[in-house]
């Protein structure tokens, strides 16, 4: 299988504290080893994700001064990467190296002021613009809630995840996202993850609640939450725990589904 | 008394919010528990349940699109968009779900 028909672009939504990041830095990790190139982008203005690559808490933010004002009467939104940086360039500098050959960005951290976060997003939607999808897979983790949940993904995700848990508020989160999934900003596909499952009947629950398909069901597994107070990686600590292994199903399914859509050939 | 609940997605605000409202609503305090999450689900934790829940979520939302008059003051406004939940909590809605794709990050 060559890198031209394996990449998939993906991003998790879901509540806070449903499973996001933990998600997010198993799945970048699994597809990685099935020989996609990846970037992993955590997305969250209170960042997370670097953790659950097995990164510990490190910082890897497109700088300032890699962004500029564009010229004018030139088109386009307010700010672009500086002339001469192309999407790949910026990936190759300000990326950080993350187990399995992952690359990780971050693009949503607060850093005191709002228009340095302004820079930083659009600086996001150009390199996701321009980043050749037949050889690069992004996973996209979001911020939480509903207050802006696809933060700009939808038109650069093929599928977004809404990542659930098989309880009354996580269910009401679900459908709130599922209902606002309808608006202008549709993403490709949109289906959950039921996470922190306990009982056979949680997937066919939450499908039944939120009217979206169940792409996977994750046991609540004592792994990842022990990785997590170690602030380590879940795929690290304990890859053959039950977790790790139906997020790597997860990761061959996305794929194959991209596959199956002859999207890339 | 006015206490605000901060925290980490998924460490538990509304369910500790919901708990210390009840509590001090059983003491015999007049408490009034104010759902201040973009994704409103107090009422899931106070026991009002997921219609009432979002019940009030649509009056608030009919008060920006300008469906619903605004209550002139905040016992008016909590009595009109607010509803009973167990041990005499009074429970209304402050923010409005926005918007899925903001023009503008
Ligand atoms: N399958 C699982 N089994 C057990 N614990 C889990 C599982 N998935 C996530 N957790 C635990 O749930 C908590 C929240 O997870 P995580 O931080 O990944 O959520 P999140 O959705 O990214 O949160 P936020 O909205 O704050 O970004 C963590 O303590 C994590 O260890
Ligand atoms: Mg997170």
């Amino acid at each position: 299988m060559s890198n031209e028909v394996t990449a998939v672009r993906v991003a998790l939504v879901g509540k806070g504290g449903s499973g996001k990041s933990a998600i997010a830095g198993i799945l970048a990790r699994a597809l990685a080893q099935q020989g996609a190139r990846v970037l992993a982008v955590d997305s969250d203005p209170m960042p997370g994700l670097s953790l659950s690559l097995g990164l510990g808490l490190v910082d890897a933010p497109i700088p300032d001064d890699a962004v500029e004002e564009k010229a004018e009467g030139e088109p386009g939104p307010r700010f672009r990467l500086r002339t001469g940086l192309s999407a790949l360039d910026a990936v190759d500098r300000y990326a950080v190296d993350a187990p399995d050959g992952v690359r990780f960005l971050q693009f949503g951290k607060l850093r005191g002021h709002s228009a340095s976060l302004m820079r930083s997003q659009l600086a996001f939607r150009q390199i996701l613009d321009d980043l050749p999808p037949q050889s690069w897979s992004v996973v996209g983790d979001l911020p939480g809630g509903t207050r802006q949940p696809f933060y700009g993904w939808a038109r650069y995700a093929d599928t977004v995840l809404v990542v659930t848990e098989p309880t009354a508020k996580g269910l009401l989160s679900g459908r709130r996202l599922a209902r606002l999934a309808l608006g202008d900003a549709r993403p490709g596909r949109l289906a959950a993850i039921v996470n922190k499952v306990t009982d056979p009947g949680d997937a066919e629950w939450v499908r039944a609640r939120t009217g979206l398909d169940v792409l996977a069901a994750v046991p609540l597994d004592e792994a990842v939450g022990d990785a997590e107070r170690h602030g380590a990686a879940v795929m690290d600590e304990a890859p053959d725990s039950q977790a790790v292994a139906v997020v790597t199903s997860l990761a061959h399914r996305l794929t194959e589904d991209r596959v199956g859509a002859g999207i890339g050939s | 008394m006015k206490l605000a609940v901060v925290g980490k997605g998924g460490s538990g605000k509304t369910t500790t919010a919901a708990v210390v409202a009840r509590t001090l609503a059983r003491h015999g305090t007049s408490v009034v528990a104010l759902d201040c999450d973009s994704n409103p689900n107090l009422g899931i934790s106070l026991g009002v349940g997921d219609d009432e829940t979002e019940r009030l979520i649509a009056m608030r939302q009919a008060l920006d699109e300008g469906e619903q008059e605004h209550a002139p003051g905040w016992d008016d406004l909590l009595d009109r968009f607010g509803t009973d939940a167990p041990d005499g909590v009074r429970l209304a809605v402050v923010t409005a779900i926005q918007n899925p794709e903001p023009g503008c990050p």
